[in-house]
């Protein structure tokens, strides 16, 4: 387990940059954490390790976001999927086969996901104040 | 002449038949998107075909059950195609066009794609005397009681497709898992499933995505709460 503590969004950005430097294709990113934790700042922090030229948004509306970097990043928003029927329907099951690095929140809400997944890297991000966050990655490279 | 077409799930294939005749095909197992690469494949082939589209008579393709992604990338570019050609498409099923990879080799058919969560996508055939039946429509099942069924069935049992790895990881090889070259599905399967079958109009081409028993039960489940 690699724990962070971070009192800016710049400092959450370079947790992540430390994150992403042990990740390889493939790899599946779950974040836990409430909204307005952070999630999309981290994945921020993910792409500009891998060294992605475009704006990194919310992928709220749009369901994923896909950046080209020296390694394609897609970052989803599950929250208003909520079977594997709708994760079907939005392509979720291709993109794991697409050799790029997964970011997704609210996977929480799919039972049966976690077992198809393997083993993941799970971020959870918690509220310590207006500007402090506790960061907590586990998982894959990172143990319990 | 029959053009086929695959991008079903992460392989891509095209083919040219005519009358017995293979007279072109392409294959590919990459991660490249088919988005990308479809279309390029089949441009080159029919280029190194001296074919024309309007020389092909249909343009079948595998409309379901296989990934979201790949069978809408399917599916729009023949839509596309057949209308820009004024030619008429031909659906089949995936598992039908894996089936005909085995036509002259005698046995019962498993074909499986992997449909993620533990299911698979199945359909059983019989191929005797380079003739291809049936035995099930397609359907989606856990894949545990795929192999619990299949143990059922006498005589050789070949599994195909691109989930045969996944039952044969539980059947402790009892089955023919089929070779690399058979296993998956190709452009030259589909146009053999296509042979002889009625066409349809570019507009009426539709994915049938096979939804699973499980997703149907959690939807129907859902449906009931909100009433």
């Amino acid at each position: 387990m690699m724990e962070f503590i971070t009192n800016s969004v710049e400092e959450t950005l370079a947790a992540a940059e430390k994150v992403a430097a042990s990740l390889s294709a493939g790899d599946i990113i779950l974040y836990e954490g409430d909204m307005g934790a952070g999630k999309t700042h981290f994945t921020k922090g993910i792409a500009r390790y891998l060294g992605v030229d475009d704006e990194v948004t919310s992928p709220t509306f749009a369901l994923v976001n896909e950046y080209e970097g020296r390694l394609p990043l897609f970052h989803f928003d599950l929250y208003r999927i909520d079977s594997y029927d709708d994760l079907y329907a939005i392509g979720f099951f291709d993109y794991l086969d697409r050799g790029g690095i997964i970011a997704a929140e609210w996977s929480e809400n799919i039972a049966e996901l976690k077992d198809e997944l393997g083993e993941v890297i799970t971020v959870s991000i918690e509220k310590l104040s207006e500007t402090g966050r506790k960061i907590t990655v586990s998982g894959k490279y990172f143990g319990d | 002449m029959i053009l086929g077409i695959d991008s079903s799930a992460i392989t891509a294939g095209c083919a040219l038949y005519d009358g017995g005749k293979v007279i072109a095909e392409q294959f590919l197992n990459t991660k490249h998107t088919h988005s990308q690469t479809l279309l390029p494949m089949v441009e080159s082939m029919l280029k190194s075909a001296e074919v024309e589209l309007c020389d092909v008579d249909v343009i079948a393709v595998t409309a379901g059950p296989g990934s979201f992604t790949g069978l809408r990338i399917g599916i729009a570019s023949v839509k596309g195609m057949a209308v820009g050609a004024g030619k008429k498409c031909l659906p089949v099923s995936t598992l039908e066009a894996i089936a005909y990879n085995f036509v002259g080799i005698d046995g019962i058919i498993c074909c499986a794609m992997d449909a993620r969560c533990g299911q698979v996508y199945n359909a059983l055939f019989r191929s005797e005397n380079g003739v291809i039946s049936r035995l099930c429509e397609d359907r989606a099942v856990k894949s545990a009681d795929l192999y619990e069924e299949l143990k059922q069935l006498q005589g050789r049992v070949i599994l195909a497709g691109d989930g045969a790895e996944l039952l044969d990881n539980v059947t402790e090889h009892s089955f023919t898992l089929a070779p690399p070259a058979l296993r998956y599905q190709r452009g030259l399967g589909v146009c053999l499933a296509a042979e002889g079958r009625e066409p349809v109009e570019a507009a009426a081409l539709m994915p049938s995505y096979l939804r699973l028993p499980q997703a149907e039960r959690e939807r129907l489940e859902k449906e009931s709460k909100a009433e």
